[in-house]
């Protein structure tokens, strides 16, 4: 689904990401481990294009390594960033809709994808009516995954999620992932994680990002 | 000060104002959405002003009426084609660099386009007072006022602040321009062309500039230097609502404009003075602005 070929990043002259490659199956769950500044956020830009790369990018088999950044999240492709970036001018619906809206998607199918939204993050539904400028750190994580997910129908990336939750709010969220592997087994997720114990009873594909070089090692990994 | 007085300044103020609040709350929608200060923008309030002259004249021979939609013609033309260009091939390349460089950029186009301007309409000064001339004029407590200005001006300077209100709370596109506003790369992760948002966002604040010099050419004389006058002014008057506040920016038009034409009638003298006066005491007490908020990317 997801494949980097000898990908590399600079930025300000200081090499990030060095010959990267890897590749996640249809249905993968990648845990991209690294502690901090090891280059797991500009991986993840990489493939959102918000880097200056060389090498290929490749999402079920077609190179996007030229797609403009614009343009990728209408291939299937979510995100949540690190630092959830929700728009305070909105409320939450209106957070988790806009992609839908900017996608100009037909309004049976946003439907079914706020379904699924909320299918796996019931709380949701609860917030939805409140600012999303009032939402506290882990709601604000909840929301930016559910706006990912209006638009993550192939692959879905979500960059530090459990960073800076107490720990209720982590099993939450972690029961969130499970609900969301069940009910979209063929989805691909790449989750970027500093501490490598917390995604491993979840993921089935380990990258490791040590300055800006990745291992991969995984039973499922082709 | 006896009352005819009192009521003439503050007609002049709430007709003033009008105008100026279109130009700087184009000013300000530019900055919020592009975060560049459009040092240029006086002179998208000069070409609107002479483009709107040059059409009024061409076209006031078949039917007077004909001048009110050239205004608009002209705001819209300029807006879209100057603003354009200028974003498409002066600004675009160099977003993300310095921004002292855009800075340069637009005072360069200001430069230019000042030029350009005496080489098409000269230096002699240029009346197209069609439009104003058609509307009667009204009485306001006993003072005879012409409605172009006491009535038509405000009205459309209400009329943009409730439209650009809707606009950016109640559509798509508007909703795309917040969000950019927010944050760049939140948008583009969502599908959002980051690049069109700034060409549109150019144009629209361009088009509100023009349609400020459109709407002032009826009512004075088109000279060489207007847009660098309304330029410093409309700056004041974004920089004391707090840059990005579009209500803002129009209850401080009116401020400025009203203290500005009772300046005029009691010691003309302090006009060009009392703007900035109120801009640099306001921001000693209030840096973000009256209606500013912390962080100033908001409309």
């Amino acid at each position: 689904m997801l494949e980097f070929d000898q990908v590399n990043v600079s930025m300000a002259g200081v090499q990030v990401l060095r010959r990267v490659s890897f590749r996640l199956a249809p249905g993968a769950t990648g845990a991209l481990i690294g502690h901090n500044g090891a280059g797991k956020t500009t991986t993840v830009r990489t493939i959102m294009g918000f880097t200056e790369a060389t090498g290929d990018v490749r999402l079920a088999g077609e190179s996007i390594a030229k797609t403009p950044a614009h343009l990728r999240p209408g291939l299937g492709v979510g995100y949540a960033p690190e630092d959830r970036r929700l728009f305070s001018a909105f409320t939450v619906e209106e957070n988790v809709l806009l992609p839908a809206r900017v996608g100009r998607l037909s309004a049976a199918e946003t439907k079914r994808r706020l379904d699924r939204a909320y299918d796996v993050m019931p709380e949701l539904k609860e917030l939805a009516a409140r600012p999303a400028g009032s939402v506290s750190g882990g709601q604000g994580k909840m929301v930016a995954l559910g706006r990912a997910l209006m638009l993550g129908t192939k692959l879905v990336i979500l960059d530090e999620p459990f960073q800076g939750l107490a720990p209720v709010l982590a099993q939450r969220y972690a029961d969130a992932l499970k609900r969301l592997r069940a009910h979209d087994p063929d989805i691909t997720l790449l989750i970027t994680e500093s501490n490598p114990k917390l995604l491993a009873a979840f993921a089935d594909t380990t990258l490791t990002i040590e300055r800006g070089e990745i291992e991969q090692h995984a039973a499922a990994a082709a | 000060m006896d009352s005819t007085i009192f009521i003439l300044a503050l007609l002049d103020g709430v007709s003033y104002a009008a105008l100026v609040f279109l130009v700087s709350v184009g000013l300000s929608l530019i900055f919020s959405v592009l975060r560049i200060v459009n040092v240029a923008h006086g002179s998208l309030y000069a070409y609107g002003a002479y483009v709107a002259a040059t059409l009024s004249l061409a076209v006031a021979p078949i039917s007077p009426w004909l001048t009110f939609p050239a205004l608009l013609v002209a705001s819209v033309a300029v807006g879209v084609v100057v603003g354009g260009v200028m974003e498409r091939f002066l600004l675009r390349p160099v977003y993300g660099r310095e921004d002292v460089l855009q800075l340069l950029i637009t005072f360069a186009v200001f430069m230019i386009m000042d030029n350009l301007q005496r080489l098409i309409w000269g230096v002699q000064p240029i009346f197209a007072s069609t439009p104003l001339k058609l509307l009667p004029n009204v009485s306001v407590l006993g003072v005879s006022y012409t409605s172009y200005q006491v009535i038509l001006l405000p009205a459309v300077a209400l009329l943009t602040v409730l439209g650009l209100r809707y606009f950016l709370r109640h559509t798509l596109a508007g909703a795309v321009i917040l969000a950019v506003t927010e944050d760049r790369e939140a948008a583009t992760a969502i599908g959002v062309d980051a690049r069109r948002v700034f060409l549109v966002t150019f144009m629209i604040g361009a088009s509100l500039a023009a349609l400020g010099g459109a709407l002032a050419s009826p009512t004075t004389s088109l000279v060489p230097g207007m847009g660098a006058d309304m330029i410093v002014l409309s700056f004041a008057v974004a920089a004391t609502a707090g840059l990005g506040q579009i209500e803002g920016a129009a209850v401080t038009a009116l401020m400025i404009g009203i203290a500005r034409a009772f300046v005029i009638y009691l010691q003309p003298e302090f006009e060009v003075l009392v703007p900035y006066l109120i801009m640099v005491l306001v921001l000693l007490i209030r840096p973000m602005g009256l209606f500013g908020v912390d962080k100033v990317r908001k409309i």
